[in-house]
């Protein structure tokens, strides 16, 4: 590109030359040369690019930086107007700079020069800053330009811009309210569901102390929360940050949740707060609470009457049922057959209500007369209920084996009535034949045991495997077999009290298998 | 000769299937009945309209009893060193531990509770005839005083 030189067309010779030119150094001039040359020096080291001017606009020295900056030799750009390569701004900053000394313009690293347009020889521009200073010559007074390069400032300017419009943008269009805070607790950014919220116009908030809005506990969140980074924080639901309480401009309070995460930004360490809106939650907590609350007193009013009833019921009962039993053995066959059919009736009444209560009373004390699971022998507790069935056991001709059974931890009373009752139903409801049954139990797990009680009889359809285990639930006319329906369900509620299941695997005419969990001993078994 | 038995119940029902049961296990027992502690010391002490009543060889007490309860008969009965001879044994639906070891503390001579079941209760009343009045060797009676 050609260079513009002055009006006149001819090249001026380097000031340099100029200097030299002078007819007798004497002492003082001798002090001048020693400076310039000082200068010189000092020009040609800069790490920035140098470039002296002239009143005329002229570019009269440079350095080697220069060259490598606007791609020209030295010779190529001595002599020429300094637009060639700052084509705009050069004047005017003349101006602005005229207070800084030669030497602090040189010395000072340049950080708040004029960002100007360079060109250099192949016509391309790059963005540079400008620093002036003036030069006093005996020529007049120079300008001193240290230029420097900043086209990746520049670059990485425009991409931490692009990242702050992107962040601007994912803040704004973040579902919760989110509130930028600086290190001295102003708001420094907030969105508008932050608005929304709060009950405030951004600029009512921007600039305020987060406490307005968040009285208290941000600050100790700060301290917690600081590992987490913007891009996460925003993209993360809140599940578990800390809660807080949170005021309106109505001064009304609402309960929040937050989560804080550290933003680097120019004016320091910012934090990004993303703020829930959790009154619905919270009050739905509390429902659920209030809720559990009623049904754990109606379980116990359930139970307690269960209880009483069944409790109270027994007296009256007692009189009913011994009475007709006297009726039956005094005058059986000495009133008419009607007589006789009506107090057996009445007599199987009384004693299946009889039956009914004392296991409804069983079930309601599972609880209440529970006592503390301690660290037992299974195998005792089975002996104990075997021998409690003695009776059934012989007239039934049953055989009942077990293997070595483990230690427990377990309420025994309820251990012999679990086994009793699961024994005698694996007696109770027999095929013709040997009833067998046999009980055994294996490790489930770590410290679980799983026992099993296996019988030969009548087995049980899949469809009712649930339902047996239900109040009062009975598969069988009364006429097949006598029961009350709530053997089980006492087992099952022996079986929870102890903190594990109970099920039942079976085939029709294939008999079953009850299994139930009990947590084993503590000590190797 | 006769065995005497003073039954201290409330419930007539109770009452009337006890006398069944005894009747059908001891031919020889005489079932004398007090429905409250207040009658029973009476009947113990012989005061007033009892001043005729036999000394009981033995003393079944039920623990709820109105006016003065079956507790307060038993500490009565072994407070007294004439009255303290006679075996006493508690016949009651109570279950509770609490209650059975105030009885004992109160040196009962047992604790019995009440079956539910009506074969039951005779088999126990059966079992009552057996140890007690058969076995059992009862202290001699001593003259009144």
């Amino acid at each position: 590109m050609p260079l513009k030189g002055n009006s006149s067309n001819s090249v001026r010779s380097p000031p340099t030359a100029m200097i030299r030119d002078l007819s007798t150094p004497n002492a003082a001039e001798k002090h001048l040369a020693q400076m310039e040359s000082k200068y010189h020096g000092l020009l040609e080291a800069a790490p920035d690019a140098m470039v002296v001017v002239n009143q005329g606009g002229d570019i009269v020295l440079l350095n080697l930086q220069a060259e490598k900056q606007f791609g020209y030799r030295r010779d190529e750009l001595l002599g020429q107007m300094v637009t060639n390569i700052i084509p705009e701004g050069f004047a005017e900053r003349l101006i602005a700079d005229d207070l800084r000394s030669a030497e602090d313009a040189l010395a000072q690293q340049i950080g708040t020069g004029i960002e100007l347009i360079g060109r250099r020889k192949d016509g391309s521009n790059f963005p540079i800053e400008l620093m002036l200073s003036p030069l006093a010559s005996t020529e007049g007074t120079l300008v001193t330009a240290a230029i420097r390069d900043i086209s990746a400032r520049k670059a990485a300017e425009k991409h931490l811009a692009q990242m702050e419009s992107k962040y601007r943008g994912l803040l704004e269009a973040a579902p919760d309210a989110m509130v930028v805070v600086n290190q001295g607790g102003d708001i420094v950014l907030l969105n508008v569901q932050a608005e929304k919220q709060f009950g405030y116009r951004r600029d009512e908030l921007l600039g305020q102390k987060v406490t307005n809005i968040i009285p208290e506990g941000f600050a100790e969140r700060l301290v917690a929360d600081d590992l987490r980074s913007a891009e996460d924080a925003l993209a993360q639901q809140i599940g578990t940050g800390i809660e807080l309480i949170a005021r309106r401009k109505d001064r009304g309070e609402f309960p929040i949740e937050i989560m804080l995460s550290p933003l680097e930004s120019t004016e320091g360490t910012l934090v990004t707060a993303a703020i829930r809106d959790i009154s619905v939650r919270k009050a739905a907590e509390a429902n659920l609470l209030q809720k559990m609350k009623e049904l754990y007193r109606s379980n116990e009013e359930l139970e307690q009457f269960a209880y009483f009833a069944s409790h109270d019921l027994q007296e009256p009962l007692r009189m009913v049922a011994s009475y007709t039993q006297l009726l039956s053995r005094r005058y059986k066959g000495k009133l008419d057959a009607d007589a006789d059919e009506f107090i057996a009736f009445a007599v199987d009444g009384a004693s299946r209500m009889q039956r009914l209560i004392q296991d409804l009373l069983a079930y309601s004390r599972v609880r209440s007369k529970g006592m503390n699971l301690l660290d037992m022998s299974s195998e005792d507790a089975l002996q104990q209920a075997l021998v409690n069935l003695r009776g059934a056991i012989e007239e039934s001709g049953a055989l009942v084996t077990n293997d070595p059974l483990p230690r427990v931890v377990a309420d025994e009373m309820q251990l012999i009535q679990l086994f009793q009752n699961l024994v005698a139903n694996a007696i109770k409801y027999q095929k013709p034949g040997i009833p067998l049954v046999h009980i055994s139990a294996v490790r489930n797990g770590g410290k679980k045991l799983l026992f099993s009680v296996r019988d030969n009889g009548l087995g049980i359809d899949p469809q009712y495997f649930e339902r047996i285990f239900g109040l009062f639930q009975r598969l069988h006319k009364r006429e097949e077999f006598a029961g009350t329906g709530i053997g089980l369900a006492i087992c099952k509620k022996i079986v929870e009290r102890h903190g594990g299941r109970i099920s039942v695997e079976s085939q029709p005419g294939h008999g079953s298998t009850f299994r139930f969990t009990l947590a084993g001993s503590k000590e190797a078994s | 000769m006769s065995i005497e038995i003073l039954l201290v119940e409330d419930s007539p029902g109770d009452v009337r299937l006890t006398q069944e049961a005894f009747r059908d296990a001891n031919r020889l027992i005489q079932l004398h009945v007090a429905s409250d502690g207040v009658e029973a010391m009476a009947f113990l002490k012989r005061e007033g309209a009892r001043i005729h009543a036999p000394r009981p060889d033995l003393v079944l007490l039920d623990l709820n009893l109105p006016k003065m309860d079956g507790r307060e008969v038993l500490a009565q009965i072994k407070g007294d060193d004439d009255l303290k001879t006679i075996p006493t044994l508690i016949l009651t639906t109570s279950e509770a531990e609490a209650d059975i070891l105030k009885s004992y503390r109160l040196q009962a001579n047992c604790y019995l509770n009440k079956p539910v079941r009506f074969d039951a209760f005779e088999s126990l009343v059966k079992s009552i005839n057996d140890f007690w009045l058969t076995r059992v060797k009862l202290p001699p009676q001593t003259p009144s005083g």
